[in-house]
């Protein structure tokens, strides 16, 4: 049970580090780099 | 300190200077996949892989694809290494678990598993009774290679988004990861392991040898009912392995994480000074290099040398100040004690030789320090936790200044470029004009990601130290020592853990729920929150349009840069945590002067 929480807790992480990719590519705005 | 010592210190960096250059530009060449004199051995183990995996080298990544598949094979081999480590004592090859160790628990396999993926290699397990052999080649060693070859190839993601001009692409992940196992490490480390085993590091599969002890030891420890029990102990148990294969790697990948728990302590590891030479050189070598791959693949040769400076003048520093500090006396040794091992005669030279090995001494001991901590190496020939306050606050503050003085491979090359961003910020500031790195153009986008990178460092670090000094329950009670060692003990953990770095200050038993956890999160956000946005600095900067020099363009191959790069590191790295330092280790030494320590 424990082996699988921690999994889950390593996948969500991993998730979360994805998002977090898009949310730094989506910070970018318009006219920056002209 | 002794003429000795610094004449030692001068001869490494004299090798390391030696060869950085060539190993530099064979590295520009091995990504710039243009041809080596081991392409005929290693070209066609690079295609079958290819073949088998069904990669395209010839296909180009976006910065988030880039990022995208890092995250994917880092989440994979982090789930292998959990793995095997839950299942080693199941998996039938007697030849590779001869101890017969049961598998690891599930909180630590995690903490060790993160640990090893992010470069770190922190080690809250004892390695002797923790890990049978196949778990340290397959579980561990693996993931020295893979964690290295993953930060070098972000490294070169890097320096292309600054080389190339309007281009939406950094590359292929998985071609650079490849390549850099193939090319880079693994012949170093072939040549590297016989040169450790010629000097009598271990590696071997055999079980435990049992020697006789000469002097019979009496031992008083808790029996079960927790009264004292003295027994008798006439026998010691003389761990074997597959050593030295894993310590080349250990060092060159500035992983660190021992095979034996007293790292390059044991004489198993490090039995001898040129052992101790190699591994110094192996940790420093690659990143050391990369400064010289920067300058050919962005076409400045004297930018590469600019950065070299920079991390070389902070090297210099930081062994300096530990050398003097643990060539001092301890103050509060007295009398016998003192004459005996502390004020220096001949033929020994002083200083605090307490949890220091005396094959090294003093000046290897503290260039040991240095260069396993400005490297994201964090093996340790002696201990951290002996040393005089100021001694070990150098490894702390090395840590602190996120592991930029050379660095970890290719995260320290990366982290560096990171802070160049922000130094011609700065400069673009002082002179009024928008800065500019090496023609391109450094704008908000860039400067709000350097930034993000820069702030999510001392915000983990001093969250969860906060938290764990604050928690007597489950923060303080694992300290070995109290007042400001103690919190010392709980700063590095964390800071050590954050900068991917590994080494223990010791003193802080680590291995509890609450340490394991949230040491676990330190490493995986130090390692991927920061990694990121840097990708995402290195796909804009892809994209931009390379101006022409101009006279308002700020030379980055200057003295002067060199200078503000310095400066700029030390105080976005060093002011940051002042304030826990002076409550640390200088508090610790200001009371040590006036006759105070902390048991």
């Amino acid at each position: 049970m424990l082996d699988l929480i921690i999994l889950t807790v390593s996948l969500v992480f991993f998730v979360i580090a994805v998002a977090y990719v898009y949310a730094c590519q989506s910070l970018k705005g318009g006219g920056d780099n002209a | 300190m002794t003429s000795n010592g610094w004449l030692q210190i001068a001869f490494f960096f004299l090798l390391l200077l030696l060869a950085a250059k060539p190993l530099g530009l064979y590295m520009a060449r091995v990504y710039e996949r243009k041809k080596t004199w081991l392409d005929p051995v290693l070209g066609p183990v690079e295609r079958l892989l290819y073949r088998i995996t069904g990669i395209n080298p010839d296909t180009e990544m976006r910065w988030t694809e880039y990022g995208a598949a890092m995250l994917i094979f880092s989440c994979a081999t982090l789930l292998l290494s959990y793995a095997i480590q839950r299942l080693q004592g199941v998996i039938p090859i007697v030849r590779l678990n001869p101890q017969h160790l049961a598998g690891v628990e599930p909180y630590l396999a995690w903490n060790t598993a993160v640990s090893f993926t992010t470069n770190t290699n922190w080690q809250s397990y004892v390695p002797e009774s923790t890990m049978s052999y196949l778990s340290q080649m397959t579980a561990l060693a693996t993931h020295n290679f893979w964690s290295a070859a993953t930060g070098m190839a972000l490294a070169i993601a890097f320096i292309r988004g600054i080389s190339r001009r309007e281009s939406k692409t950094l590359g292929n992940f998985w071609v650079d990861l490849t390549r850099g196992t193939l090319w880079v490490l693994l012949p170093i480390c072939i040549v590297s392991s016989l040169a450790l085993v010629s000097q009598g590091v271990v590696q071997n599969f055999k079980p435990y040898d049992t020697a006789k002890l000469v002097e019979p030891q009496t031992v008083t420890a808790p029996g079960a009912d927790g009264k004292p029990v003295t027994t008798t102990v006439t026998t010691q148990t003389i761990a074997q392995g597959p050593t030295a294969s894993q310590e080349a790697i250990k060092e060159l990948g500035t992983n660190g994480g021992g095979f034996f728990n007293a790292n390059s302590a044991h004489p198993f590891e490090n039995p001898t000074p040129l052992t101790n030479l190699i591994e110094m050189l192996s940790m420093f070598l690659i990143p050391a290099a990369f400064c010289v791959t920067l300058g050919r693949m962005v076409g400045s040769p004297g930018h590469g040398w600019a950065v070299f400076a920079a991390m070389s003048v902070l090297w210099f520093a930081g062994v300096a100040t530990c050398y003097w500090a643990e060539a001092q006396p301890n103050p509060l040794l007295h009398g016998v004690d003192q004459r005996v091992v502390q004020m220096g005669a001949a033929p020994s030279p002083g200083g605090n030789m307490e949890g220091k090995e005396v094959r090294f001494g003093v000046a290897n001991s503290a260039l040991w320090a240095t260069v396993a901590t400005d490297t994201s190496t964090g093996a340790v020939n002696s201990m951290h936790d002996s040393y005089m306050p100021l001694g070990g606050m150098v490894p702390l503050v090395n840590m602190m200044m996120g592991e930029v003085i050379f660095g970890g491979v290719g995260s320290g090359m990366y982290g560096m470029l990171i802070l160049v961003i922000v130094t011609v910020f700065i400069a673009g500031l002082m002179v009024g004009r928008t800065p500019e790195y090496l023609g391109k153009k450094v704008q908000a986008y860039e400067v709000q990601l350097s930034m993000l990178y820069v702030l999510i460092f001392p915000l983990i670090i001093l969250g969860f130290a906060a938290v764990s000094v604050l928690a007597p329950s489950f923060g303080t009670s694992s300290l070995a020592n109290h007042g400001p060692h103690g919190l010392s003990e709980i700063l590095y953990a964390y800071t050590s853990a954050a900068a991917n770095n590994g080494s223990a200050f010791a003193g802080l038993n680590a291995n509890t729920h609450w340490y394991n956890a949230t040491l676990g999160i330190t490493m995986l956000t130090g390692r991927f929150l920061m990694i990121i946005p840097m990708l995402a600095v290195a796909g804009s900067l892809a994209t931009k349009k390379i101006a022409p020099t101009s006279v308002g363009t700020f030379p980055v191959n200057s003295t002067l840069f060199t200078v503000l790069l310095t400066s700029v590191i030390l105080i976005v790295g060093a002011l940051t945590f002042f304030p826990a330092l002076s409550l640390g280790p200088i508090l610790e030494h200001l009371l040590l002067r006036a006759g105070t320590s902390f048991s």
